[in-house]
């Protein structure tokens, strides 16, 4: 085929791709617009929104507090990396709940977490979600004292806080 | 010379309508909650904040379009354009997030995750790259591909 003749399919491509976006960008915005719980356009999509309680109040905690909780017995940490990664080292008061197991986990460790405590979640990496997803889980159950430890794996390691190797007796017979 | 030309009929036809039907059973979940899909969106952690729900309200009725399109057979070299783009989009991002080690939910055919389809990644960059072959194909077919019709009459 000559060049001229693809070049004019571009255009004809590039012509009816034009045409095709703007159908679908009216049909999404008009459906949206008539839905009684439409999507705002533009919303804050920033952790420091995403986790806020409903009362408004911040879900995350600092490293400091943090270290608190883990050293006066006052939280159940809570790790939401794989069993492996578990395994490989974590946070000494953690116990093990990864998210996409958390059916699965959550039973075994629930017995665990008194009433009166907190409960701290964690994984890894300045764009790790499973913390949070794990939080949110954690509420949306009826538990209301519960943390975020943002980048938590790194920042205490860093911070030369206690950490464990290994699994615990409850998570082994998962793993 | 007919029978290539009918096989490479049926080929095309065979492709859009995979693709076709592939693109509009994605987009129906979709459709259908756009908060979860947006979520899915965010987990991907590519876009900036501004444009996840103006994508998670625009992208899903755009796969519907394109599949109707595909399977209609309208608007062919456009629409074929688009999915392919698409396709290597979708294959960018997963990779991305496989090499970074994100081990985000697809999202791909359903807005929430609902705890039964949690494959690994590298599952969904494995079927995303199958998914591309009916569309090279047929982008091959719209810009490179000789005209088929006009011989056919010639025989």
């Amino acid at each position: 085929m000559a060049a001229a003749q693809i070049i004019k399919k571009i255009w004809q491509a590039v012509r009816q791709s034009a045409v095709i976006i703007i159908l679908a960008a009216t049909a999404g915005l008009l459906i949206n617009q008539a839905r009684s719980n439409s999507l705002p356009l533009v919303a804050d999509w920033t952790l420091k929104v995403r986790l806020a309680s409903d009362s408004g109040e911040s879900m995350v905690i600092s490293i400091e507090e943090a270290k608190d909780l883990c050293s006066n017995k006052g939280a159940v940490f809570l790790d939401a990396r794989s069993p492996e990664d578990y395994a490989r080292g974590h946070i000494r008061c953690a116990e093990n709940i990864p998210w996409q197991a958390f059916d699965e986990y959550i039973e075994r460790v629930w017995d665990k977490i008194p009433e009166d405590a907190w409960v701290v979640t964690y994984c890894d990496g300045e764009t790790c979600s499973l913390s949070e997803d794990l939080a949110k889980e954690l509420v949306s159950m009826g538990y209301e004292k519960v943390k975020v430890l943002l980048n938590g794996w790194t920042r205490w390691r860093e911070a030369g806080l206690p950490v464990e190797k290994g699994v615990k007796q409850h998570s082994r017979q998962l793993v | 010379m007919i029978n290539k030309y009918v096989k490479d009929g049926i080929m095309v036809v065979g492709s859009r309508l995979i693709l076709g039907v592939l693109f509009i059973y994605a987009s129906i979940d979709k459709i259908i909650q756009p908060a979860d899909f947006a979520e899915a969106v965010y987990n991907y952690q590519i876009l900036p904040g501004f444009l996840i729900n103006l994508t998670a309200v625009i992208l899903p009725w755009l796969e519907l379009i394109l599949g109707l399109l595909l399977i209609i057979g309208l608007f062919q070299e456009g629409s074929v354009l688009i999915v392919t783009g698409l396709l290597v989009v979708f294959l960018g991002a997963m990779i991305f997030n496989l090499a970074r080690g994100l081990g985000v939910y697809c999202g791909c055919f359903s807005a929430t995750m609902d705890g039964t389809d949690n494959a690994p990644m590298a599952w969904y960059v494995f079927r995303d790259g199958l998914f591309l072959l009916p569309a090279f194909y047929l982008f091959h077919h719209a810009f490179l591909g000789k005209k088929r019709t006009a011989k056919v009459y010639d025989q």
